[in-house]
C-alpha cells in the first residue's frame, strides 16, 4: 500500500484544515497577477528583471558534488536570485492560517524555503522567484483572507488587537483598505511604502466562512480541548520529549 | 508629595471596552453623547497609536496616512485622533451618571462592550511625575499624560472652571 502523510491528527474542522494547509490540498478563491503581487511585495519594479547576486550555475562551473548531481536547484537558485521575504499576518479572530501551519505548508509544499515562525507573523524566505511562487500560492488560497490575514514586513501588532468596526484587522500602516463597494484594497507595498495603484485583494469572508476555514482554535469557535485526538498526540510528543534522553542511573 | 492626594476619591471611574475598534465617526458621536452629559470629570481615550511617519522598517520616517487618523469635533473643539479609539476610560461625580453613561453606550454602539466600574487613574503623582510637574500640580491632570509627554499636545480642557 502507498504510503500517505498524516499531517494532522483530530477530527474537528480545524483539524481538517490544518490538514489541507500542510498538504497543499487548499481551494483558490481568487487570482492575483504577477506585477500586482510584486508591487506589494516591494522588492522590485514590476517588469523588471531579477536582480542576482551570482552568476547562473550552468556558468559558474560548479564542483564536482554528488549532492548536486542529486538535487535539482530551484529555479530561483538556478538563476542566482537574491534571497528576498514575504511576511504573512493572521489576525486571532480566525485568520485563515497560523504561523506554524504557514510554515509547515512552505516547508512541505515548497523547495528552497526557509520559514521562520513567530508568535504573530510568518516570514517565508527564498530566491526571490521562488518566493513569489509561495506568496502567490498563500495569497490566492482559502490560506489568505483580504480581512483577517495581510502581507506586512513591518508593524505586525494588529494580529493580536480586536477588529475594526468594518471587520479588517487593524493595520498601523494602513496598508488595506476596505472599501466603499466592499472590496479590500491595498495601496501601500508590505512595508508600508505606497504604490502606484490599488491592488485588489478581493472581498473579505463573512465571519461565518471565517470561522469554518480558520485552523486556529478558539472557545468561541472550535475548542482546542474539544478534539480529543489532538489532545492525545500532543500529550504524547510532551511526554517523549520529556523522558527523552532520561537515563537514570 | 504626600499630601498632593487626588480630591476625586469618591468618583466613580468607568472603562467601556467595545468588541471593535471604532471608527472616527462613531467615536465622535459617542464621546459627544458622553460630554453632554453634567457629571463627566474628566476622559481618557485608550487605543493602538496612529503615528504621522513610519516608525520602523526600511520605509522608516514615509509620512503616513491612516483612515482612520482624522479631526473629529469634541464640543466645538477640533483635535486630531492620535490613537484608533479603542476603550474609553472616564471619571464620574456618581452613580447616576455611570447609569446614563451605559444607556448611552448602549445605544450608540452597534456591538457588545464591556462595561466596568474600577480604579483606572492615578490618584496621587509618581515619583516621575513629581520630578516632571512638580508638587502644586493640579489633581485633575495627575495621571492624564506620561511624564515625558507633551501636556497640550495629549489633554484637552473642555469646560474651563
Amino acid at each position: 500500500m502507498a504510503y500517505k502523510p498524516q499531517y494532522y491528527p483530530g477530527a474537528t474542522s480545524v483539524a481538517v484544515n490544518r490538514r489541507k494547509h500542510m498538504s497543499g490540498d487548499v481551494e483558490k478563491l481568487r487570482e492575483i497577477a504577477d506585477d500586482d503581487l510584486v508591487m506589494i511585495l516591494g522588492h522590485r519594479a514590476p517588469g523588471s528583471d531579477y536582480r542576482s547576486t551570482h552568476p547562473p550555475l550552468a556558468e559558474m562551473g560548479e564542483p564536482e558534488c554528488s549532492i548536486r548531481q542529486a538535487v535539482e536547484p530551484t529555479p530561483g537558485a538556478k538563476a542566482g536570485d537574491r534571497v528576498r521575504y514575504v511576511q504573512f499576518v493572521d489576525s486571532m479572530y480566525n485568520g485563515p492560517s497560523v504561523p506554524y501551519v504557514r510554515s509547515y505548508s512552505a516547508a512541505i509544499n515548497f523547495r528552497g524555503v526557509d520559514p521562520g515562525t513567530l508568535s504573530g507573523r510568518q516570514v517565508i524566505e527564498a530566491r526571490e522567484r521562488d518566493m513569489e511562487e509561495v506568496a502567490k500560492f498563500q495569497i490566492e488560497t482559502e490560506m489568505f483572507d483580504p480581512a483577517l490575514s495581510s502581507l506586512r514586513g513591518a508593524t505586525v501588532h494588529g494580529h493580536s488587537l480586536r477588529l475594526q468596526e468594518d471587520g479588517v484587522m487593524f493595520d498601523m500602516l494602513d496598508r488595506a483598505r476596505l472599501e466603499q463597494d466592499g472590496i479590500v484594497r491595498m495601496h501601500k507595498d508590505q512595508v508600508g511604502r505606497p504604490i502606484d495603484k490599488k491592488v485588489e485583494l478581493g472581498k473579505p469572508m463573512s465571519p461565518q466562512e471565517a470561522a469554518k476555514r480558520t485552523t486556529i482554535f478558539r472557545v468561541d469557535n472550535v475548542a482546542y480541548r474539544s478534539d480529543k485526538e489532538v489532545i492525545e498526540w500532543v500529550h504524547r510528543v510532551f511526554d517523549q520529549r520529556t523522558k527523552y534522553g532520561f537515563k537514570p542511573e | 508629595m504626600s499630601d498632593l492626594n487626588s480630591d476625586t476619591k469618591k468618583r466613580l471611574q468607568l472603562e467601556i471596552v467595545p468588541q471593535r475598534l471604532l471608527k472616527p465617526e462613531t467615536a465622535q458621536v459617542l464621546l459627544n453623547a458622553i460630554l453632554d452629559l453634567d457629571g463627566i470629570v474628566r476622559l481618557f481615550i485608550h487605543g493602538p497609536r496612529l503615528p504621522g511617519t513610519v516608525p520602523y522598517g526600511p520605509a522608516k520616517g514615509t509620512p503616513l496616512t491612516h483612515d482612520a487618523r482624522r479631526l473629529i469635533e469634541i464640543e466645538g473643539n477640533t483635535m486630531e485622533l492620535m490613537v484608533s479609539v479603542g476603550s474609553i476610560r472616564l471619571e464620574v461625580t456618581d452613580a447616576d451618571v455611570k447609569e446614563q453613561v451605559y444607556e448611552i453606550c448602549k445605544k450608540l454602539l452597534p456591538f457588545p462592550f464591556e462595561f466596568r466600574e474600577g480604579n483606572f487613574m492615578l490618584t496621587r503623582q509618581t515619583v516621575s511625575g513629581y520630578a516632571r510637574f512638580g508638587p502644586n500640580q493640579d489633581p485633575l491632570m495627575i495621571g492624564l499624560t506620561d511624564p515625558k509627554g507633551k501636556l497640550k499636545d495629549q489633554v484637552y480642557i473642555l469646560k474651563k472652571e
